[in-house]
């Protein structure tokens, strides 16, 4: 019998690429597999991870198949696992304000159940609507304008049920908010795009809803204007969910600030007297800074959103980055970006994220001049202290950008983690890692 | 601590101690038994243990020398900071070294536009706001002992403090951190940027307990003082209804700074011991702290009133201004000093229950203070269910420090059965270590070994705590431990 028959015994849905009875929710995955594999329970991803380590075949979770796109390309693996069918909120306790889901439900579906305890997940993904799934998220630690408060994933999971490259299933972390009982690996799944571990289920903190939201875009002339008052902010007594500064492109193509140079994107939630109060403060202390404030409702504001969140990864661009950068630099790297030759033979459009230290780029350009790009946001990150990745790279460029920046002196410890957790490479580790 | 001493000869300590000499001077070897007993044990008194030399570095590179050394000699080894904790973390290791980090206690960098500050790991955890404070920032993390204890400490620890509810513990507050592995090597883990990329190996070292690595330098964030702060007190008759509150305000809309609970016994050990104010014959008293933006606070207070009113509150102020304030938390702050003055002695237990559990553990904790026959005082940080029951016992009545050992056990098992932890900021350490299992599997164990593996392969770094049996590493990945010596373990070593 072969590997692929005995393990598609061990789920009751699979599907064997180019078999003709495509199931429509596969994605397009860029790269190979034998069959792939639905399990419905976690006992079934022990079984089959157990089997694929003993045989030494690769297998590749995924879920929505939202963000393929991101780490280096997988090459050929014996079997795709999607946790699509693990879909489930399974608990919800809305006084602790904490839940449990399994990874192959989607972002907006598990948002849309504890809302209706008045409750809220804080994420706001790429992909969050066209099927973003919560394995996805903890996988990639991709997060969105929201993060400006909540922070991303990391900061939001507790506790995690996973399945190891080996097969055994294992629960880490906890359903409270406070536990330091043992390392935190809950925390360590997140960002390691499925290299670890295989994710059954996630538990997270939740939030409540507040009741009054607005959202304001100021339009400035000029950087120095423009970083001057998002520094004012900064330092002000305002507390936004997102704050978001787009250069003149992307101010214009999201019709934010439509012929400004920059454009600050607030967004406030709370009770309504605080909201008020918080965006007078932010009119005073920009008063003669900015060319025009505008002030959204909910409504009114989707779109605007909508197209923040999904930046840089739906811009169709050559590549896309991701900088991490200390605060003060993130915002200071739209003009570096903007004045610098060598960046001139390509177009570039560039969201900074400041509490975060978060650069998002995109660059389209043709070969020479793409590189050439890519090189430069490197060493400025570099420069900046601070970390690069690529995604999304056209693949033409692939051989000459990879996904991942430096990793610096971390790289051989995050190796050792993976020889550790995986030491048959069974989950695909160049999703991370390049060949020595 | 029946384990047996090495056996190291004479000449070979005196090696050992020329060699430390050479490295860091005279004055930072401590090797005089008079001298060492100071080391003996942390916050967690009983236990102790005599190290063989106690160093003092005063540098990264000084902290990488000492531990090449004991990697050449395979010399167990245990970061110690100011020797607060709770959990036994800071236990010496027997015929090993201790490294205390108390001379590295310079603050190295202050970057306000960029909201970090960089120290080394003994600085206490009070100075950093102290070096902030006059630009409108401070550090979060407020752990009770924080004008003593040090930020390597709450690092290990990952400590919280009484405004964690809304701030978070202190893995949100550090950004980086530059750590000497157990090989000697220097690494950098994270900076000065707020989020890093690929595995999240800080978040593994932050909480670690001292097993992963010696932190030498830490990137703090700092976060802005808030416009405005109210402290409501509230008294009620039941301590139930003080734990319906908490859930009922969460559950609103508003995350205040901080919740606290303090039941009768406590209340009226803290009225005796620094008369805060609190109403002797309450069951219960909540104090609730909020602060942010003023609007927002300005209308979170009267619907913070109106939640407690609901739920029974008997009585409900408002602090008129700072000095109030400050009276309100004093009883709190004092609580557990105050024990001192009701109890010759008492056991300081700290475990984690999910929020609406309250009602039933405080029940279950009631219960087992009348089987043992001892007095359980309740306080708690009430918004993240983690607890801190004192068991009031004689220490001249023979047996009783052992039942009140036992009923300490005991609590952290209910904590468990209700879906808590056994620990939310004082470390598993060598206290606990025997509870883990409460909680995790052996797979699961096996899986938190393979990281402490992947950081330390000679087990070398503050071995016997966490990890309840001896695990090695001598198969990478995924077989069973148990059929190889840990190499601490044929010298001796405890577990």
């Amino acid at each position: 019998m072969s590997h692929v028959t005995e393990l598609s015994r061990m789920v009751s849905n699979f599907h064997v690429p180019g078999s003709g009875d495509a199931d429509s929710g596969v994605p397009e995955f860029g790269f190979s597999s034998e069959v792939i594999l639905y399990p419905e329970t976690v006992e079934e991803i022990s079984r089959i991870l157990g089997f694929a380590s003993q045989k030494g075949i690769r297998v590749f979770p995924f879920a929505g198949g939202t963000k393929l796109f991101l780490g280096n390309p997988v090459g050929a693996v014996g079997a795709a696992l999607s946790l699509r069918r693990l879909g489930r909120v399974l608990f919800h306790e809305p006084s602790d304000m904490v839940s449990t889901v399994e990874c192959g439900m989607e972002v907006r579906e598990f948002q849309n159940a504890v809302g209706c305890e008045n409750q809220l997940f804080p994420v706001d993904p790429p992909g969050l609507n066209s099927g973003a799934t919560v394995g996805g998220l903890v996988s990639t630690n991709l997060c969105g304008p929201m993060s400006t408060r909540y922070g991303t994933c990391r900061e939001l999971i507790l506790g995690v049920r996973a399945v190891r490259a080996d097969g055994e299933i294992i629960n880490l972390g906890g359903k409270v908010v406070k536990n330091v009982a043992g390392y935190d690996i809950p925390k360590l799944m997140a960002g390691s795009l499925g290299t670890l571990c295989v994710l059954a289920e996630a538990t997270f903190r939740l939030y409540p809803r507040q009741p009054f939201s607005r959202t304001l875009v100021l339009g400035f002339d000029s950087h120095v204007s423009c970083s001057q008052a998002a520094g004012a902010i900064f330092a002000a007594d305002v507390v936004p969910t997102c704050f978001e500064i787009l250069d003149g492109r992307l101010s214009s193509e999201f019709a934010a600030a439509p012929g400004a140079k920059r454009s600050v994107l607030l967004k406030f939630d709370s009770f309504e007297e605080a909201v008020i109060e918080q965006i007078k403060q932010v009119r005073e202390i920009t008063s003669g800074k900015s060319a025009s404030f505008i002030e959204m409702g909910d409504e009114d504001s989707k779109e605007l959103w909508d197209s923040v969140r999904e930046f840089p990864f739906s811009s169709g661009a050559s590549f896309s980055s991701k900088l991490t950068l200390p605060v003060t630099a993130s915002v200071e790297i739209l003009s570096d970006i903007e004045s610098d030759p060598a960046l001139s033979g390509v177009t570039v459009r560039c969201l900074s994220r400041p509490a975060r230290g978060v650069a998002l780029v995109s660059v389209d350009g043709d070969g020479e001049e793409a590189v050439r790009a890519a090189r430069f946001l490197e060493n400025l990150a570099d420069s900046l202290g601070g970390r690069i990745m690529f995604s999304g790279i056209r693949r033409e460029l692939r051989e000459r950008i990879k996904a991942w920046g430096s990793f610096g002196e971390a790289l051989f410890l995050m190796k050792n983690i993976k020889r550790r957790f995986d030491p048959g490479d069974i989950l695909p580790g160049e999703k991370i890692f390049d060949a020595d | 601590m029946d384990s047996q001493a090495v056996k190291r000869t004479d000449g070979w300590k005196s090696r050992i101690a020329s060699e430390l000499v050479e490295m860091l001077g005279a004055g930072a070897v401590i090797s005089a038994d008079d001298e060492l007993i100071a080391y003996e044990s942390d916050g967690l008194t009983g236990y102790r243990v005599k190290p063989l030399f106690v160093v003092l570095p005063s540098s990264t590179a000084e902290v990488s020398q000492v531990v090449e050394l004991c990697n050449r000699e395979k010399i167990p080894f245990v970061p110690r900071g100011a020797g607060t904790g709770l959990s036994g973390g800071a236990l010496p290791s027997r015929e090993g070294i201790v490294i205390s980090l108390s001379r590295m206690n310079r603050i190295l960098d202050v970057d306000v536009p960029n909201r970090v500050v960089v120290v080394e790991p003994g600085v206490v955890n009070i100075s950093v706001t102290d070096a902030v404070s006059a630009e409108g920032f401070y550090y979060a993390p407020d752990p009770s002992s924080q004008i003593v204890c040090t930020i390597g400490g709450n690092v290990a620890e990952n400590s919280g403090g009484v405004h964690c509810l809304k701030y978070g513990v202190t893995t949100n507050h550090v950004l980086g951190v530059e750590m000497v592995l157990p090989d000697g090597a220097v690494v950098t883990l994270g900076g000065p940027a707020p989020e890093s990329l690929g595995y999240d190996l800080l978040s593994l070292v932050v909480g670690s307990e001292g097993l992963l690595g010696i932190v030498t330098k830490v990137f703090l964030r700092i976060i802005k003082k808030p416009q405005m702060v109210k402290t409501l007190f509230a008294s009620f008759e039941r301590i139930e209804d003080a734990g319906a509150s908490v859930s009922a305000i969460i559950s609103s809309g508003v995350i205040p700074a901080g919740m606290e609970i303090m039941d009768n016994l406590s209340i009226n050990a803290v009225e005796t011991t620094v008369g805060a104010g609190y109403p002797r014959d309450a069951g219960a008293i909540l104090l609730v702290e909020l602060d942010g933006p003023g609007a927002e606070v300005s209308a979170q207070v009267p619907a913070v009133s109106g939640i407690l009113r609901e739920n029974g509150a008997i009585e409900i102020k408002l602090a008129a201004d700072e000095s109030e304030r400050e009276l309100f938390w004093k009883g709190r702050k004092s609580a557990f000093a105050a024990m001192g003055k009701i109890s010759p002695g008492y056991y300081v237990q700290d475990g984690v229950i999910p929020r609406s559990t309250l009602a039933r553990v405080l029940g279950e904790i009631g219960e087992l203070g009348r089987r043992y026959g001892l007095r359980v005082a309740n306080v708690f940080h009430a918004g993240d269910g983690n607890l801190h029951p004192l068991v009031l016992y004689d220490p001249e009545v023979e047996g009783e420090s052992e039942k009140a050992e036992e009923l300490s056990g005991e609590i952290l098992r209910v904590c468990v059965e209700v879906g808590g932890s056994i620990t939310g900021e004082h470390g598993v350490g060598f206290d606990k270590k025997g509870f883990l299992p409460l909680m995790f599997s052996e797979q699961e164990i096996d899986t938190m070994n393979l990281v402490r593996c992947a950081f330390d392969e000679e087990g070398l770094c503050n071995p016997g705590k966490v990890f309840p049996t001896p695990r090695t590493c001598v198969e990478p990945g995924m077989k069973k431990p148990g059929s190889e010596t840990h190499p601490a373990r044929e010298m001796g070593e405890l577990f």
